[in-house]
């Protein structure tokens, strides 16, 4: 957006405010109409993008499982019957994992970690875009798979050989990988770009020390997602290949080897239940600061907790598979370390504990969501402490035990948590509050709901209940307690409904928000409600880890950014003192095509493997467009 | 367009898995009419009327192919490269390669050495095996066909049929 009425090195130490904010708002904004919405590589508009997406996802799988408790409120029930119940339960857990809490987390990264370290964009903002897309397919993909029948049925975790080409009949479980595909890439650029800009884009001043928590979670993930998810791209790529190709790395017979899939799986997919849960992890000590209205107690150690957990993460994904047969040495190695990994999460605990303990707690929506969570995901890690046991998780394999354990973590260590945020950014994203009283109806349901539902699965599971049975005789005695599951289940529904209904309602009539309504400490607080598009209008300059509570009247800016392209500040990594000017690339409507591109090729290479040297044509174009050099230097240090 | 919007409507039946037919269907899937040299002929009126299923259905494929190792078929014709029985991978039908010549030879068995196996199997069973049997042979592939068992490699994929290059040459024996 090259202007011949400004110089060409003019800068905004030369303008007021008021012009300052206009130049700035014409050089950064997102043009109207259907191209603009193709092409924009804002952060916030993608990422405000991912989170509703994320939720229409969750909206769908929460319907699935609704479906599947009216299966299993009775024996011999024949409401879906064994096919579409494989199918159900495989697209429920897949996607709620892929579709909604992997990407629902990032979302909130790609929207707030550079409004929290006070930078404009995210870094690689097309790149950006172009996971926004590519996630938009995988999940389109899924579910149009579900509505034509062809759904997988093969469970989230597809083992082969039942998902191998002997078994997995039809193109069920090819859909499944390449939706695995498709969300990993999109989660691949996500996690590069949240490092980048923690790493380079922070704002001057923001030393390592003071990053906020959240920042600290989200870069941790990342780090999770560039070591976990090659793994499963290695996985859903071998079993395609498996599968059209006819190569062997799941065929015994031939060489290749079936509990292969297991380990690569699962050393992706433990780590990945701490990429859904460290983000979360995040937003808890965020909310826990600002309505405790203190300083976190122990800012080092839960920095070091997150390092721990996700280090830790990779050292224990043999504990999903204690009874394929392991040598002692190997049970009791998983089995410490499962245990392990109890420690840094207790820390965490402890230390929000006493941050409330010693703050002054106001128990707005966000901070009762954090009490639910603290309380479900205790019991949830306690659950997994037993679990990791070899014996006790000998008895309690594939049975709802198990069930009833991942949901309290996953739904009671992430949801809970993830809600509590969407309360507590919700009028930074929108503009707008959400009803406090609604609120506290929606926590007071989902928690109610939530562990009457749950709870009584341990149970369930510990009478002999085995996992993913589409129904049970009469003869089981397991009637009353599916029932009674069943029925607590429409708790859970109404307070999701009334969730939804708020978030949607406030969007058009809630009260409008001030620039930062908790009077909360990070830099996120310090612009409007929504953030204009350029972020902010001066770049903030940090001196402390709260800087808000620290100069709560004006925050130290910094100037001489350029005012005739996009311009924000590259400063070091440990201190952060600044280093460079870098241009941030503008609009461009090529990551969208790209995606459509590799879309295209992805989905068309379950059929033929030709799809796959046809297909690269179009993505090198569109590639090629995508990267073309502009001959202006990118960076001025 | 037209084709795009009917794309679904096909992957639709190709997916589709039914566990158990009625027995109606399955009843009158029995009514072949074959000439009178007991190759080719007319299908049952219900087979076109479900859209040839046995042909096309990724998942009766697979059965199809489940059947053949279980019913012993692999101790005559091994994975369709032959052995005392003809080899189906070179493309050449001594009986016709139609699904209704095929579905006769199954059930009611050839001179020569193939026993007749509408007695130990059901009516639907066999149209299986007569869609996988076809595959083998086929001289195109079908994104439907199953592909490769969890055993030793003996032949390409189905799905990456045709298995052999210019077959056609008639039989040595």
């Amino acid at each position: 957006m090259s202007t011949s009425d400004i110089a060409p090195d003019a800068r905004d130490t030369a303008l007021q405010e008021k012009a300052l904010a206009e130049r700035l708002a014409s050089l950064w904004a997102t043009p109207r109409g259907i191209l603009g919405a193709l092409s924009t590589v804002d952060h916030k508009i993608i990422g405000r993008r991912y989170i509703v997406t994320a939720f229409i996802f969750l909206l769908l799988g929460g319907v699935l499982a609704l479906a599947i408790r009216i299966q299993l409120a009775r024996p011999e029930n024949r409401f879906l019957g064994a096919d579409i119940y494989n199918q159900v339960f495989t697209v429920h857990g897949s996607n709620m994992m892929f579709l909604f809490a992997v990407p629902v987390m990032e979302a909130f990264g790609v929207y707030l970690v550079p409004l929290m370290v006070g930078t404009r964009n995210i870094a690689f903002p097309r790149l950006n875009a172009f996971s926004y897309w590519i996630y938009l397919a995988g999940g389109i993909t899924l579910w149009a798979a579900l509505a034509l029948d062809m759904g997988p049925d093969i469970g989230w975790f597809a083992y082969v050989p039942l998902s191998g080409p002997q078994f997995g009949a039809g193109k069920r479980a090819d859909i499944w990988a390449q939706m695995i595909t498709f969300t990993e890439l999109s989660a691949l650029a996500v996690a590069v770009e949240i490092v980048v800009t923690v790493f380079k884009q922070r704002a001057p001043g923001m030393s390592l020390d003071r990053i906020p928590l959240f920042v600290w979670s989200m870069l941790v993930t990342s780090f999770l997602i560039i070591m976990a998810m090659p793994a499963i791209m290695v996985a859903s790529t071998t079993l395609i290949l498996d599968r059209l190709v006819g190569t062997h790395f799941y065929n015994p017979a031939e060489g290749g080897d079936v509990l292969l899939w297991q380990h690569l799986f699962w050393f992706f997919g433990h780590p990945e239940v701490y990429i859904i849960f460290l983000p979360a992890v995040g937003m808890v000590s965020s909310i826990v600061t600002t309505f405790a209205r203190r300083p976190i107690v122990g800012y080092l150690p839960l920095v070091l907790a997150l390092f721990a957990t996700g280090i830790l993460a990779f050292g224990l994904w043999v504990h999903h598979m204690f009874v394929v047969g392991l040598p002692r040495v190997g049970e009791s190695f998983f089995t410490a370390s499962s245990m392990a990994i109890a420690v840094p999460n207790g820390i965490q605990i402890f230390c929000w504990l006493a941050t409330l303990w010693d703050g002054r707690p106001q128990f707005r929506t966000p901070l009762l969501f954090v009490v639910a969570f603290i309380i479900t995901f205790v019991i949830g890690g306690l659950t997994g402490v037993m679990v990791a046991s070899v014996p006790l998780d000998t008895q309690v394999h594939d049975t709802y035990f198990v069930v009833a354990h991942f949901h309290y973590v996953l739904i009671g260590g992430a949801v809970f948590p993830l809600l509590g945020a969407v309360y507590y950014w919700y009028p930074k994203i929108v503009g707008r509050m959400m009803n406090e009283r609604l609120g506290r109806w929606v926590v007071a349901l989902l928690f109610v709901g939530f562990n009457l539902t749950f709870f009584p699965m341990h149970i369930l599971g510990l009478i002999g209940m085995p996992r993913r049975v589409y129904t049970y005789g009469p003869e089981m005695h397991w009637g009353g307690l599916n029932l009674f599951v069943s029925l607590s289940a429409v708790i859970l529904a109404v307070g999701f409904v009334l969730f939804f209904y708020d978030a949607i309602r406030s969007a058009f009539s809630g009260e409008i928000a001030p620039e930062n309504p908790w009077g909360a400490p990070t830099l996120e607080w310090a612009t409007s409600s929504p953030p204009p598009s350029c972020n902010f209008e001066r770049i903030p300059v940090v001196s402390g880890s709260y800087p808000l509570w620290e100069e709560p009247h004006a925050l130290s800016v910094a100037t001489g950014l350029r005012i005739n392209r996009r311009e924000l500040l590259v400063t070091s990594i440990s201190d952060a003192s600044p280093q460079a000017r870098e241009s941030s690339p503008r609009n461009s409507i090529w990551p969208f095509l790209a995606a459509i591109a590799s879309t295209v090729m992805l989905l068309s290479s379950i059929f033929s493997p030709w799809a796959v040297v046809w297909g690269s044509v179009p993505i090198a174009v569109t590639l090629i467009m995508w990267f073309w050099p502009k001959g202006t230097p990118e960076d001025i240090s | 367009m037209v084709s795009l919007a009917m794309l679904p409507l096909a992957a639709c039946q190709r997916e589709q898995r039914s566990l158990r037919l009625d027995p109606p269907i399955e009843a009158a899937l029995d009514d072949v009419r074959t000439m009178a040299n007991g190759i080719g002929g007319a299908p049952p009126k219900v087979y076109v009327a479900l859209g040839r299923p046995y042909e096309n259905n990724a998942y009766d494929l697979n059965e199809g192919k489940r059947l053949y190792d279980w019913f012993g078929c692999t101790g005559c014709h091994a994975h369709g490269g032959g052995n005392t029985g003809p080899a189906f991978l070179d493309g050449w039908w001594q009986y016709g390669s139609d699904p209704v010549s095929i579905f006769v030879s199954i059930r009611d068995g050839r001179p020569a050495g193939m026993p007749a196996f509408g007695r130990y199997v059901t009516t639907e069973e066999i149209w299986q095996l007569t869609g996988y049997v076809q595959t083998i042979g086929a001289y195109s592939s079908k994104t439907a066909a199953p592909s490769r068992n969890d055993e030793m490699q003996s032949r390409p994929s189905e799905n990456r049929a045709p298995a052999t290059l210019g077959a056609l040459q008639p039989p040595s024996r």
